[in-house]
């Protein structure tokens, strides 16, 4: 209880409200501008949270993550065009309610539900991360190893059905984590003789890069446009009770599907409201509206796409492995704090755990009030020019890789990986697991030759951990699933094709 | 790109190559556990078997890997433009340097000059004052 009221007082100092309130505010905007991310804006502005408390910090980030992913709603709604990935599901309902003249009523069901999603994976992350982190207490090196595979390879098997890409991104990600100090022997390695890699690669210019600047060059390339004009009129805001009732089902079991999928690695909001969306349609007596503007429909897919949040942030939390991009920042931005994510964090820093839970509270009810009140000054954001950000993007990015350290260095690298960021998203090589890689690969190493040692060099051993066992099998599942799945494909597809005799 | 996927199989598997020899010469370690260079070598022949049948598949089906770029013209000067910037970063006047860079990049995206001058100076005093002023971060 007192490690509870301690989290509490930690949040409810001015300053970190301050920052939570901004944090969300430009969450909202991030959202809503089609093609910002909530990767893009949590790695941008991590730079700014060096020179403050890691409450603060993490309190303008956690910020913007919840705030970003509910507005991300709102052009998915108002034009059809999805602020975020997770958002996907949302626009199916969403836009087919704005045709209809219900603009408003989506929006405030956005609002609402998103608002339900998150608090209910909040839940989930007060109530059961804790024996989740205390079953994680028992791994050895060799378990950790097997789960840092495991996370790695669940990203790379995602990869948008480019499985031998996403496991070279994974590689190449393992790779970069080789710069620098032998994590056991510290002898330099692929230094060049440089000072600045004894450190390894600066994981947050490279982040920025990635997804900053690799993005802006994308949309320069793509011309994709976020001036769009809003739909004019908003109407009715607030659903009626007799509408909130019927949605309530819909809602709680979207939070649910969105938590559970959000938990595992690598599976994100976007597949967790497009499972909800789909579960929803077929429990739902009227499943045919679905799709042409059902407001449990939009109610599921809002639900799960923000429980995702809550379910990710408990597995980045207890095991110390970031389920998607933006919780892989996340870890980066608590590591520079000092802040290391895993089992022992719930072990010798409670209260700290509790900051987060309430943090994520406020930030979910403050982004409910600026979603309802908000609706229409955030549509008008639509409106902006795309070049106008992208000089934002540029600007702010390469100040923000330049004050990680102060050296220009990390302006360079921020540019070199921007430069890959673009050229992979051509040749359709995923980010995801070349981010895991990079900050998982130390980790990996480090555990892997810890048990070793531990087992004399012995690598049977190390197959008699029933733990590691079920992470190493996951892995091999994880990797061969989709190249199963596309096999029955195309022997499905090479059936239908057959013509009758 | 018709080539892309064969291209990238080949460098990756090049640096796989790459990683297995310069990790032979990392000191090992004793009594049969694994020194520095164990982890470079086991990534490096990794990415070296997955380049090889990138490379392999990018041969074997080459429309499949091919990518384009349009707007190539804005892209290739927008990176320069970032080239130009990075190679003055540190001459001084972080201010006027900036908002002449976003305002010519901005111009040539397609916006009016004007407008374009005025959001790339406040946009560069914004930026000074947020880093320099309030946070202490050495911008000229």
């Amino acid at each position: 209880m007192a490690e509870i009221l301690a989290g509490l007082s930690a949040v409810l100092a001015w300053q970190v409200l301050g920052f939570l309130a901004i944090g969300v505010c430009l969450g909202a905007v991030f959202g809503a501008l089609p093609g910002l991310t909530a990767t893009m804006g949590v790695a941008l502005l991590t730079p700014l949270t060096f020179w403050v408390s890691p409450e603060q910090g993490l309190a303008m980030l956690l910020g913007i993550y919840c705030g970003t992913i509910p507005s991300g709603g709102i052009p998915a709604i108002l034009i059809n065009v999805p602020g975020t990935p997770a958002s996907i599901a949302a626009s199916w309902d969403g836009y087919a309610l704005t045709r209809k003249g219900q603009a408003g009523l989506a929006l405030g069901i956005n609002a609402l539900a998103s608002t339900t999603g998150q608090l209910t994976s909040i839940a989930f992350l007060a109530f059961l991360a804790f024996p989740i982190a205390s079953f994680a207490l028992r791994f050895g090196p060799a378990e950790y190893f097997g789960l840092t595979l495991l996370g790695v390879s669940l990203m790379a098997g995602v990869s948008g059905g480019h499985v031998l890409k996403g496991v070279l991104a994974g590689t190449l990600g393992l790779a970069l984590a080789l710069v620098g100090l032998d994590p056991m022997t510290a002898y330099p390695r692929y230094t060049f003789g440089m000072s600045e890699f004894l450190d390894g690669i600066s994981f947050v210019p490279v982040m920025i890069g990635l997804f900053g600047l690799g993005e802006v060059l994308v949309q320069i390339s793509d011309r994709q446009s976020a001036q769009v004009s809003a739909a004019a009129a908003i109407g009715r805001v607030l659903p009626r009770i007799a509408d909130a009732k019927r949605m309530a089902r819909a809602t709680f079991s979207g939070a649910a599907v969105g938590t559970m999928v959000g938990a595992i690695p690598a599976a994100g909001g976007d597949i967790g409201a497009v499972i909800a969306w789909e579960q929803a349609r077929r429990t739902s007596s009227d499943g045919d509206s679905f799709g042409k503007g059902s407001l449990s429909g939009l109610a599921a897919s809002c639900s799960a796409c923000n429980a995702a949040i809550g379910g990710g942030m408990t597995t980045m939390l207890t095991l110390g492995i970031p389920g998607d991009a933006v919780s892989a920042i996340l870890i980066g931005a608590l590591l520079i704090h000092g802040i290391q994510p895993g089992p022992l964090l719930f072990a010798n820093n409670q209260a700290f755990v509790f900051s987060i839970v309430f943090l994520m509270i406020f930030a979910s009810l403050l982004i409910m009030v600026i979603g309802i009140l908000g609706a229409k000054p955030l549509a008008k954001v639509l409106s902006i020019p795309a070049p106008w950000l992208w000089a934002g993007i540029i600007v702010f990015g390469t100040v923000g890789a330049y004050a990680l350290n102060n050296a220009v260095t990390d302006v360079w690298a921020m540019y070199a990986a921007g430069v890959a960021g673009f050229l992979f998203r051509k040749t359709q090589i995923p980010l995801g697991p070349l981010v895991l890689g990079l900050i998982l690969g130390p980790l990996m190493e480090s555990n892997l030759r810890r048990a070793l040692i531990l087992s004399r060099g012995d690598w049977s051993a190390m197959l008699t951990r029933p733990i590691l066992l079920v992470f190493l099998a996951a892995t091999l599942l994880s990797l061969l699933w989709p190249l199963v799945r596309a096999r029955r494909g195309r022997a499905k597809r090479s059936q239908d094709t057959v013509p009758d005799a | 790109m018709r080539h892309a996927d064969t291209i990238c199989g080949a460098l990756l598997a090049a640096l796989g190559c790459a990683l297995i020899v310069s990790g032979a010469a990392f000191p090992a370690a004793a009594g049969g556990l694994p020194g520095a260079g164990f982890f470079p070598q086991s990534i490096g022949t990794l990415m070296a078997l997955l380049a090889s049948a990138l490379l392999l598949r990018g041969l074997r089906r080459r429309s499949e890997g091919s990518f384009s770029i349009a707007n190539m013209r804005e892209v290739a000067v927008t990176a320069a433009l970032l080239l130009a910037y990075l190679l003055l970063w540190g001459s001084g006047w972080f201010v006027v340097r900036t908002a002449v860079f976003l305002a010519i990049m901005l111009s040539l995206l397609g916006q009016r000059w004007i407008p374009a001058l005025g959001y790339a100076s406040a946009l560069a005093v914004l930026v000074y004052l947020a880093f320099d002023v309030g946070l202490n971060v050495t911008l000229e």
